[in-house]
């Protein structure tokens, strides 16, 4: 009786030791983001996991359809994750990290949506989707210009119609745009 | 008596992450101080902050309560994103979330947005740098009032997140 009692209290002071510790990260190789981060000149950051998606979902207690939609979207997403890097001069950044960065995601689980390369203005464009079961449960986008590096990173049940419905999210406005540019891609029937 | 050794053994694995937790969360004032002491600067109080803030609290109908201002000016030294980021969390203790950060490398420009959960309401902690000025805020705010307010301010034909993504273009250009 009196080990059960130490083993409980010493199990409730472990679990309460390391709960301050929980940072929530994109799962990326950090490695690759400290590298691009030391040579960019701006960074934006914007990190919600799964707590702070249930806080902002409260924001929108709006009485329309569109809203409620979007807030139990919200609430059904595990993580959003963007990563902006601005650089100075164009090559501060190599298209061998970019492919490092997208090849992160090539697992039996990821399949590549778009593929878009521009030679002539070097911008280049990847989405990618995580299925399970036939369903859409994360995103990835990675859009890459000379001077600047966007990285998307949805976690959770997402559907390209639903990038729409978070553009509102700060930060996110641009995925509106990535859900036209995915729509346009599938119309003219290739990359 | 053979249990009696029991007792600081317990006490002692109670109260050590109690003080772990305690020690590693300091709040506004704990960020304020360490920002004082590594950057030599000192924070300008804001005078009357306890009417502001009863004040905000009553014509927002509680939609924002618990204001802390502070404010540095005169900031001159160069501030390494990275360091501000650990010192800032390191200081505000568990339970907060940094959602947003921008950082320039030239360093006079950091922005850091903080989250956390309070019941049914959300506490905001933002520091920001631009240029030679430096703002601490903390805030609480209860979204149901807060948007109930924003609403009454809101025109009918003028939709944020409508305008949210029509401003920012990422392949807008491309696709045209």
């Amino acid at each position: 009786m009196k080990s059960r009692i130490l083993i409980f209290v010493l199990a409730a002071a472990a679990w309460a030791a390391p709960a301050q510790s929980q940072i929530t990260q994109l799962p990326l190789p950090p490695q690759v983001e400290k590298e691009l981060a030391a040579r960019a000149s701006n960074v934006t950051e914007v990190t919600l996991g799964k707590n702070m998606l249930a806080v902002a979902a409260k924001f929108m207690k709006g009485k329309d359809k569109d809203e409620a939609a979007t807030r139990q979207l919200i609430e059904g997403l595990d993580g959003i994750y963007v990563r902006e890097y601005e650089f100075d001069k164009e090559g501060q950044f190599s298209m061998d990290e970019v492919e490092q960065l997208r090849k992160h995601f090539e697992s039996s689980e990821w399949s590549s949506l778009v593929r878009e390369r521009d030679r002539k203005s070097g911008e280049s464009t990847d989405v990618m989707i995580k299925l399970v079961n036939g369903e859409t449960h994360g995103m990835f986008i990675l859009e890459a210009a000379p001077k600047e590096l966007t990285i998307v990173l949805i976690l959770g049940p997402v559907r390209m119609e639903d990038l729409g419905k978070l553009k509102g999210i700060g930060g996110l406005g641009a995925l509106g745009d990535v859900q036209k540019s995915v729509h346009k891609d599938k119309k003219g029937g290739g990359e | 008596m053979k249990r009696l050794w029991l007792i600081p053994l317990l006490l002692a694995a109670l109260v050590v992450p109690a003080a772990v937790l305690a020690a590693s969360g300091e709040g506004f004032d704990g960020v304020v101080r360490s920002i004082e002491v590594r950057y030599h600067v000192r924070a300008t109080r804001i005078p009357f902050l306890g009417l502001v803030n009863l004040i905000a609290r009553k014509a927002t109908n509680n939609g924002v309560s618990s204001l802390h201002v502070a404010e540095f000016e005169s900031f001159s030294e160069q501030v390494d994103g990275e360091e501000l980021d650990r010192m800032v969390e390191q200081k505000l203790g568990s339970g907060w979330e940094r959602v947003i950060r921008e950082t320039s490398r030239q360093g006079n420009e950091q922005t850091l947005i903080f989250m956390r959960p309070e019941g049914e309401r959300m506490g905001l902690f933002v520091v920001n740098l631009d240029g030679h000025e430096m703002n601490v805020v903390q805030v609480s705010v209860d979204p149901d009032h807060l948007i109930e307010n924003l609403g009454r301010y809101e025109h009918p034909s003028h939709d944020i997140g409508h305008d949210a993504g029509e401003d920012a273009g990422m392949t807008g250009d491309k696709s045209d």
